[in-house]
């Protein structure tokens, strides 16, 4: 029996992933095609379709819609349309994954509409507030002497920190609360007899924000950090040389060894095909 | 503004992006770059990723440059993709390019950006290559290959498939709001903000039957996959080692090595000549 | 051999009242060829799902009773042993394919087993349905019947000795239901499987299937040899299924004849013409189907459409090439065709979803070109094939209502409550339209589509996938339609249907319409009926043979115009 619960349980969360992957990983899609516009200062953007992962987590397992949603956010927008941006990807994978698990894990009763809505404005804020840390660091990262330069830090400060504002506030009410303080209680009942499963209740084991989610989430944000600064240091306005480049005897060694190995290839090659004749 | 509140609907059919896509990633199929191994050309992905960061040699980079977008062309990748890479070099620093140069700035100036520009232009065209040139499966089975988990390399072959239906059916949902709903007429300034809105809200609420129907579809899919033996395979390492057999390095890949590291020689001389 | 045995199996679907399945009792021979029957929602999916451990092992719900699936008890087997024994191909079969590739699919669940051969298998299997030749090609290449073959290649490739179907010709046209059929005969005649199909086309069953089991509430009934079952007239009609049209006739006609009381039933066409031995046609009473309006005004108009959509690879494909066609107020108009001849595009053109490419369309008089779906709503209204895709509310009054409320119509609310009731939808007014039985699906979305009291209606497959009651209903409702909305098209694969109720036959075939007329012209003209992949109902084809000149198109017209010669002398 405790198999058999296993089995339902691992394939009920794959349900979870591969629904949340695929609306979300869609939506992704669109929004990487509809343009962004300001007015004033406000920028106006459908970028939000994050109510989509929320909404899930909130009924379903927080974690399988997660990291669904990430992975289609990944695979949709990212290498389908070939916009993958390398490792600074990670930075949103981790993120996403976060904000919604944090959502769907704060939600104990799903028909609670405030306690919804404030899950899915926290959801947003989270994953926010980790995109704005990293933008800030890596302008101190890549400015020396970050704090010398004076009025820098304040004005970093000052346009990272509106600009998350106007996100929170702006996209995060309109396009991520609201829409998902109105799905939930529609689909509440609804949706889950339609994936074999029971409605999620208050003894359910899912909910729940523990400590030991904290740490994972302080833990992954760490490595997202460290994966964009990694991937955003040639993006900094000071480039850093590889020594390799710089040096001009190594360029030729290097330049030597490709020579070398190229005609290797070649000859490799040559004689493989004139074997294959042969044979043939 | 005026032309986006016109009609997010109709200007941009849903039909259009799903062949796009389609296109995209099977259209191809039958190029040169399709032909390789996606364990190379993964390989040649992270040096065309990230070797153009490194270097500030606007001629290494424009070789680098020239380079990868004749293979980009080999790969025949479909035209919506490309107009998207060029949204986003603009986005990111072309824009300032014509700015800087409009307002006269002398080459001084002009110099880093253009350094810039040709950067993320490289990396964004490698990155198209490979994952628009290579077919979805042989691109999860590559990236099985490097060791990513099971769930994503699962996950890249299965979007594919999963993406036609799944705009049908989003296209379907969308027809039945069109053909009863009545929207605001897009006349003066407040009609065509009043219209935009409406089409948000439609987009937003179609996901209501959306991720319903949608539900349906997966339970289906997630038994199918239960049968057919997905949970043995993801644990299994016998299988792993049948599914990456498929993978073959031919003399086609090594001379693809061999072509771009002459290249690459070639720059790295010519930059230092100069 | 029993390869199947069920003992007092009882099971409820978690957090459900009822249980669905209730001391089924049920033995299945090795090499058997079963048909379950039985009225929308009364367990035969369910029961299936028993069969390869998908039920317990993955919808946990409470299950009593034991399952033994050649010989292995299904509760202590894991599912990747069951799924072995006993493959599955679901009614919603596209959702069944996971790969992109034809060979990928097929072999998938070898290769997930690791075998090593699972190439071989994969095309062993494809071999065996058909789909030679076909290896590399997309999944979105194939036709509706050839995925449905796909997801049974996918099944078969494990090898197991049972095979499950559920409802698989529920949407095909005759053309690819004989082809799956014939392939599912050559495996359970020449490959020694053990075949289950859950089936509503009793004409199939009669074919070929050699036994059936009959459900009701959950519990099987009886098992009987398909003969026999199919010959249980009355007891089927009651519990709405179709006997096959000419047991209905002979059935009918054996009451009133003392001479044929002792006859065997005749179940197939072939057993019909035995039957009917020296009967004669004597065309009576009966009354010609003939267009009852006079109307010459033009409701609908194409004048030289063409159309063509993109495609993946190569050219764009043409789907209509000069296309013109007028119908008329008031008249109610079939349109056939095989899978893809273009019937569902042809719809859509007229409700403004589509555009013309070239050519003009005029609904009411009005060039439509430029027009939005949107303002033509007031004219026309189209009901989906699938009826899910109309529900876009939460629930079923909601979605009633919506297109009335968005107008302001005055009398919204009371109209509302009024295609409720006469939709017999009051009581389940605040339930999501997805969440009902089959028929009700059908009935709100009908009510959806009327709510404008559009003067055009078109109707795709509106009959797909019910039992008799619903089609009735169905039935009835499109005739009480008169008054408001006149003009109605629907475009169908239910000859039956089109018989019974067409005025007007619109035959497309390759983006042309190849006939149009009367259900007399179309259906005894062969060559037609030929290319465009018609089949007319049986009873039409058995009236046929025992007279060439005979044109009956139900059981009741038949049994009406045809006689013994004896009693004619």
């Amino acid at each position: 029996m405790q198999k058999n619960l296993t089995a339902a349980n691992s394939s009920q969360k794959l349900m979870v992933f591969v629904l949340s992957m695929s609306l979300y990983g869609m939506a992704t899609l669109f929004t990487e095609l509809i343009p962004k516009f300001q007015v004033g200062i406000v920028e106006f953007s459908v970028e939000y379709f994050l109510f989509i992962p929320l909404t899930l987590a909130i009924l379903f397992d927080p974690m399988s819609a997660a990291l669904g949603a990430a992975t289609g956010e990944l695979v949709f927008s990212e290498i389908m349309l070939g916009q993958f941006g390398g490792l600074g990807e990670l930075e949103k994978f981790i993120s996403v994954t976060i904000g919604v698990m944090i959502a769907g894990k704060m939600v104990k009763d799903p028909t609670n509409k405030k306690m919804v809505g404030i899950a899915a404005i926290t959801g947003v804020a989270v994953q926010q507030l980790m995109g704005t840390i990293v933008d800030i660091l890596k302008v101190q990262f890549a400015v020396e002497d970050f704090e010398a330069v004076a009025g820098l830090p304040e004005s970093v400060y000052i346009t990272e920190g509106f600009a998350c504002l106007n996100d929170i506030l702006f996209s995060g009410i309109l396009f991520c609360m609201i829409p998902t303080i109105l799905l939930v209680p529609k689909l509440y009942g609804k949706i889950e007899p339609l994936l074999g499963m029971k409605p999620r209740t208050k003894d359910s084991i899912v909910s729940g924000v523990s400590p030991k989610l904290v740490i994972g989430s302080v833990i992954a944000f760490a490595i997202a950090i460290g994966a964009e600064m990694l991937a955003e240091n040639g993006m900094a306005l000071i480039d850093w040389e590889a020594s390799w480049a710089e040096s001009k005897t190594a360029l030729a060694i290097g330049m030597v060894v490709a020579a070398v190995i190229a005609v290797v290839v070649l000859a490799v090659i040559r004689s493989k095909s004139n074997s294959g004749k042969e044979s043939a | 503004m005026k032309r986006l509140s016109e009609n997010i609907l109709d200007k941009f059919s849903i039909d259009f992006l799903k062949n796009q896509v389609l296109k995209n990633a099977y259209g191809n199929n039958d190029t040169v770059i399709a032909a390789l191994d996606p364990r190379v050309l993964l390989a040649w992905y992270l040096f065309f990723g990230i070797v153009p960061w490194f270097s500030h040699n606007a001629i290494f980079l424009l070789g680098c440059f020239l380079f990868v977008a004749a293979t980009t062309r080999l790969a025949k990748v479909a035209g919506l993709v490309l107009f998207l890479f060029a949204l986003g070099v603009f986005s990111q620093t072309g824009y300032l390019l014509i700015v800087t140069m409009f307002f006269g700035g002398d080459s001084s100036a002009i110099m880093p950006l253009l350094v810039l520009t040709l950067k993320v232009a490289t990396v964004s065209l490698a990155s198209i290559t490979v994952f628009s040139g290579l077919d979805p499966d042989k691109l999860s089975n590559g990236l099985m290959w490097y060791g990513v988990p099971e769930r994503l390399s699962f996950s890249v072959s299965y979007a594919y498939r999963i993406l036609p239906m799944l705009m049908e059916e989003f296209q379907n949902v969308l027809l039945s709001y069109r053909l009863r709903s009545n929207p605001p007429k897009p006349c003066g300034f407040i009609g065509k903000i009043k219209y935009l809105a409406y089409q948000v809200k439609v987009v937003i609420q179609a996901f209501y039957p959306l991720m319903l129907n949608t539900a349906k579809r997966s339970r289906t899919t997630v038994e199918v996959l239960e049968i057919k033996g997905y949970r043995y395979a993801a644990s299994s390492r016998e299988v792993r080692k049948m599914r990456l057999s498929s993978l073959k390095i031919t003399s086609g890949d090594l001379m693809f090595i061999a072509v771009s590291f002459l290249w690459v020689s070639i720059i790295c001389l010519v930059s230092t000549v100069i | 051999m029993n390869i199947i045995e069920i003992k007092d199996l009882t099971f409820s679907y978690p957090g459900a009242k009822y249980a669905t399945l209730k001391n089924v009792n049920l033995t299945v021979e090795k090499g058997d060829f079963l048909a379950i029957i039985g009225n929308n929602g009364c367990g035969k999916s369910t029961l299936c799902k028993t069969l390869n451990g998908i039920i317990p092992h993955f919808i946990v719900g409470d299950m009593a009773g034991e399952v033994t699936v050649c010989g292995l008890n299904t509760k202590d087997e894991e599912i990747g042993v069951l799924s072995q024994k006993a493959g599955y191909v679901y009614q919603d079969f596209e959702n069944q394919i996971i790969r992109p590739t034809v060979l990928d699919d097929a072999s998938y669940a070898c290769l997930n087993y690791a075998m090593k051969d699972h190439r071989t298998r994969g095309l062993r299997a494809l071999e065996k349905c058909g789909l030679v030749g076909r290896e590399n090609d997309f999944i979105w290449q194939l036709s509706g019947g050839q995925t449905h073959l796909l997801a049974l290649a996918g099944a078969l490739s494990l090898d197991p000795e049972i095979l499950i179907l559920d409802e698989p010709i529920a949407q095909l046209d005759p053309a690819h239901a004989d082809k799956i059929y014939e392939v599912l005969k050559d495996l359970n005649e020449n490959h020694g499987k053990t075949i289950i199909v859950i089936e509503h086309h009793t004409e199939y069953i009669a074919q070929y299937c050699k036994n059936v089991v009959f459900m009701k509430d959950g519990t099987p009934q009886w098992k009987l040899p398909s003969r026999e079952a199919l010959c249980r007239v009355e007891e089927l009609e009651q519990a709405d299924i179709f006997p096959p049209q000419v047991t209905v006739a002979a059935h009918e006609i054996q009451k009133s004849q003392e001479t044929l009381r002792n006859k065997k039933l005749p179940v197939t066409i072939e057993e019909g013409m035995r039957f009917f031995e020296g009967f004669r046609y004597l065309p009576n009473d009966f009354i010609r189907k003939k267009s009852n309006t006079n109307s010459t005004k033009s409701m609908i108009s194409f004048k030289n459409v063409s159309l063509s959509y993109r495609t993946v690879k190569g050219e764009p494909k043409q789907v209509f090439k000069d296309l013109s066609v007028d119908i008329n107020d008031g008249e109610k108009v079939a349109v056939i065709g095989s899978n893809g001849a273009g019937k569902s595009t042809f719809m859509k053109l007229m409700t403004g979803l589509i555009k013309p490419a070239d050519g003009e369309i005029y609904l009411d008089g009005r060039r439509i070109n430029g027009d939005s779906p949107e303002r033509l709503s007031e004219t026309i209204s189209l009901v989906y094939q699938n009826p899910e895709d109309m529900f876009i509310k939460d629930s079923i009054e909601n979605d009633i209502s919506y297109a009335m409320r968005v107008r302001d119509t005055p009398d919204c609310k009371s109209r509302t409550d009024e295609l409720l009731k006469a939709f017999r939808l009051d009581t389940l007014k605040d339930r999501d339209g997805r969440l009902l039985s089959g028929g009700q699906m059908r009935r709100a979305s009908l009510a959806v589509g009327i709510a404008l009291k559009p003067p055009i209606l078109l109707l795709d497959e509106p009959t797909a996938n019910l039992d008799i009651a619903t089609r009735h209903e169905i039935m009835r409702t499109l005739s009480e339609l008169k008054g408001v909305t006149d003009t109605v098209l629907i475009a169908t694969h239910d000859m039956q249907l089109v018989c019974q109720w067409a005025e007007r036959i619109l035959v497309l075939c390759g983006g042309r319409i190849i006939a149009d007329g009367e259900r007399d012209e179309i259906f005894s003209n062969r060559r037609v009926c030929e290319i465009a992949g018609i089949r007319p109902p049986d009873i039409f084809t058995l009236g046929r043979i025992i007279d060439p000149s005979a044109r009956c198109y139900t059981t009741d017209e038949f049994e009406r115009s045809f006689r013994r010669e004896t009693v004619c002398v």
